[in-house]
């Protein structure tokens, strides 16, 4: 059974020595794999590949690494949550990452960061030779033009790269940190910069946010 | 691209900031979210940068929805035990 504490009771505890350590962290690493099994358990697809032992490994692992983690950021803790609130959030992040890179394992990314404009848009396309609305098209056809534009000729190789795999694949974003051998904050990023490059673009041509989506509005 | 997450993603687009916070600072801040959340207090108004970035950041706002439930849970009477949660997985 996990001793209740408060914050000051956490911090005291975990930063003292001997028994009294020794028993707020075996608490900590209780309270830190439970809340990954929480967690494995309700995306237990995510993990069809491995059997239950492997699974509950996997978990162990993940508790383990989060314990690491609020150890070591430990003096970061300002208190302005539950410190548990606080420590859990480790094991989610740890958890999450995991489950998303077992997800796409063995999965190849490699067409799935290439650029194909006569794919890409058929949706839109598709939804603008509709001809309900007589100008739709034509207008939807040139926001296409300008998206297209901006990331073929506007958008560095590693932005349309990161574009193709998160926005048109789906690909988590962890699994392309692995995939481009960086961190999740220069992803995001890349990312960050196509959007604001896209936002330029076609805020520069006159539209803006209400009109686009009414205008991709499925009709009906 | 499906018609729900080209609309998504042109509001995503239309919602960037020039400067927007990393997934780092997001980490550090969603636990205080997560509590003023739980708490019935304004989180928008009070932390609108890490809104805007979870509005933004697939994998930042799944692990703030499971921290957030999580903490519901805790809050609606604990978390299940280890046994109960290791049953869960077949």
């Amino acid at each position: 059974m996990t001793k209740k504490r408060t914050n000051e009771e956490w911090s005291h505890d975990l930063n003292t020595s001997g028994e009294v350590q020794e028993a707020a962290i075996a608490d900590l690493r209780d309270l830190l794999l439970r809340a990954v099994l929480f967690f494995f358990s309700r995306n237990l697809g995510d993990f069809e590949r491995l059997g239950r032992d492997e699974i509950l490994q996997l978990a162990d692992d993940c508790a383990q690494d989060a314990l690491i983690a609020v150890m070591n950021h430990l003096s970061e803790f300002r208190g302005d949550s539950k410190f548990t609130t606080w420590a859990y959030k480790f094991a989610i992040n740890i958890a999450l990452m995991t489950a998303r890179r077992e997800r796409w394992r063995g999965k190849s990314l490699e067409q799935l960061s290439f650029y194909n404009n006569s794919t890409r848009f058929e949706w839109i396309r598709q939804n603008g030779s509709s001809g309900l609305i007589p100008d739709r098209s034509v207008v939807q056809d040139e926001i296409r033009d300008i998206i297209q534009q901006v990331i073929e000729h506007e958008l560095t190789d590693k932005q349309r790269q990161v574009l193709m795999m998160m926005i048109f694949n789906d690909v988590p974003i962890d699994v392309v940190v692995q995939q481009l051998g960086t961190n999740r904050n220069a992803v995001y990023k890349l990312l960050h910069d196509a959007r604001r490059k896209l936002k330029s673009s076609l805020q520069a041509r006159g539209f803006e946010v209400s009109e686009l989506l009414a205008l991709f509005s499925e009709p009906g | 691209m499906e018609h729900d997450r080209f609309e998504n993603w042109l509001r995503n687009i239309y919602n960037t900031q020039d400067e927007e916070i990393s997934c780092t600072e997001c980490l550090d801040l969603v636990s205080s979210f997560v509590d003023l959340e739980i708490s019935g207090q304004d989180t928008i108004a009070k932390m609108p940068k890490l809104k805007q970035h979870l509005g933004q950041c697939h994998a930042c706002r799944d692990e703030y929805k499971s921290l957030r439930d999580l903490r519901r849970l805790e809050e609606q009477g604990g978390m299940p035990s280890l046994d109960d949660l290791q049953k869960l997985i077949r």
